[in-house]
């Protein structure tokens, strides 16, 4: 058997063990890969910046699963931390079925982070005084469209059955006039839904954190403006850790940084195999033809 | 290594999937089976606890019958399996197109087609910036030479032959970058499945 001809027939088993290996390769062998940080992902992070402390809030909607977490759920972290560094109050909600438990998750991680290590009241990160979570709702299109007016008409009691407005952050939080900007975090196509019906009606301010099979889809929005940033994939969730943490607003980087070593390698290994594919495609071709 | 069972029974489960990459086989097809059966349960209690009681059997209880509309027209959906009165389901059916176009067609036109054109035009404003003007530029080329490749109305001759070839190499550029996304949220799937296998169930990492 001719070289060509081995290269167009490698079992896809060996690729498959390859791929694991370089996945796992980087987790022990100390490197860095240097990552740069694209526009819209800075764009977010200088719109988060933007937000005076104790003011308007940001609106979070964690609507991933478990399926999409290695991406979404580093972003959830990165922002919440970004947030609850600067005084920003975060009022976070799910349309996903699979999304509450997740969300619960994540704001319990980065909360008892930050209360760890505050020395007092004013330092801790306290629920219902700077974070709420409302909760999933049925109904996506009617519910958005209601917390035009009142968002505690849609969502009357939080995630744990606790009437919102016994919360002092939802006291000043009645509607989309007291949000910043509404950031969703997601693997479907919820941030288009939010471009179409609140945004077109009340002009609300849209950020997304995307898996990144849909990021292509959503850089026209960028570019008219329509998303004021995002996060594409585990990239995105790296590099706004990495601003989270250059601007002293974490100690740590995140998972997400630590899994994009592994994402390079691959990255690597995969244009290899195209080339190589394609060199063995060629060739067994030219043979075939003689 | 962990002592929680639960990680002990997501690693196991984590395996079995992975398994059907050498081959299918029973540890696979179990790991499956049971997945869509978890969540078909999860599903079925979730919508029960958070949608169904909350927003229609406890408002009814408490006597507010104007509950029963919404009761009825969900009810009207099961009709299609009874013949006779199979065709109320047009009732409901209706009823959802006529809310959602109403509320759809003006919201869709505003925040995807005139909004989507306004961001192609090119205005004076749009060379405050050479590269932006650069850009814009590009833009208003991509679009319009895609828009000629998808118009067959007439055949492609004449100018109509390059544009569309243009409009090729653009559609491909969108292709390859969706390609290259969807390898690396792939590989997103895969690294975080890893991650769990070496951290919370090993131990091997942080």
């Amino acid at each position: 058997m001719k070289w060509y001809e081995v290269i167009d027939k490698i079992d896809r088993r060996i690729i498959y063990l390859l791929l694991t290996l370089f996945v796992i390769l980087p987790f022990f062998i100390p490197f860095t890969i240097r990552q740069n940080v694209m526009p819209q992902t800075k764009q977010l992070f200088d719109f988060i910046e933007s937000i005076p402390p104790n003011d308007r809030a940001v609106l979070l909607s964690l609507d991933y699963t478990p399926q999409t977490m290695p991406e979404c759920h580093p972003m959830a972290i990165a922002l919440l931390k970004h947030c609850f560094a600067r005084g920003i109050p975060v009022v976070g909600l799910s349309f996903d079925v699979q999304a509450p438990g997740l969300a619960v998750d994540a704001f319990a991680t980065v909360a008892n982070t930050i209360n760890s290590m505050a020395k007092s009241q004013e330092d801790s990160v306290i629920y219902g005084r700077d974070y709420v979570y409302l909760g999933w709702k049925s109904g996506f299109v009617a519910a958005v469209l209601d917390m035009g007016e009142s968002i505690a008409g849609v969502f009357p009691r939080d995630y744990f059955r606790n009437s919102v407005d016994s919360f002092p952050l939802m006291q000043r939080v009645n509607n989309y006039k007291n949000v910043a900007i509404t950031v969703i975090l997601s693997g479907a196509d919820y941030p288009e839904s939010w471009i179409l019906y609140p945004q077109a009606r009340y002009g609300v301010k849209i950020g997304a954190g995307l898996t990144a099979v849909m990021a292509p889809k959503y850089y026209p929005f960028l570019q008219t403006g329509q998303l004021s940033g995002m996060m594409s994939g585990m990239k995105g969730a790296a590099e706004y850790e990495h601003l989270v943490f250059n601007s002293g607003y974490a100690t740590r980087l995140g998972k997400a940084d630590t899994g994009m070593n592994s994402q390079s390698m691959i990255h690597i290994l995969i244009i290899v195999f195209i080339v190589l594919g394609n060199i063995g495609y060629f060739f067994s071709r030219r043979k075939r033809k003689e | 290594m962990s002592p929680n069972p639960w990680i002990w029974i997501a690693a196991f489960l984590t395996l079995m999937i992975f398994s059907f990459l050498y081959r299918d086989n029973p540890f696979y097809k179990f790991a499956e089976h049971l997945f869509v059966g978890v969540a078909n349960g999860y599903y079925i209690a979730f919508y029960w606890h958070n949608a169904l009681r909350p927003n229609l059997f406890e408002p009814l209880s408490a006597g507010n019958i104007i509950y029963l509309i919404p009761l009825l027209l969900g009810l009207m959906y099961f009709t299609r399996f009874i013949p006779k009165v199979s065709w109320l389901v047009r009732i409901p059916i209706g009823f959802m197109i006529g809310w959602g176009a109403g509320i759809s067609i003006p919201a869709y036109f505003q925040a995807f087609v005139l909004k989507q054109l306004e961001g192609t035009i090119v205005i004076p404003q749009s060379f405050v910036n050479t590269t932006e003007g650069i850009w814009a530029l590009v833009i208003l080329i991509g679009v319009v030479c895609t828009l000629v490749y998808f118009y067959f109305s007439r055949e492609h001759r004449g100018i109509l032959k390059p544009t569309a070839r243009v409009g090729i190499i653009f559609i491909m550029i969108g292709f390859g970058a969706s390609f290259g996304y969807t390898v690396m949220a792939r590989v997103s799937l895969l690294i975080g499945r890893i991650q769990f296998l070496l951290g919370p169930w090993l131990g091997l990492i942080e």
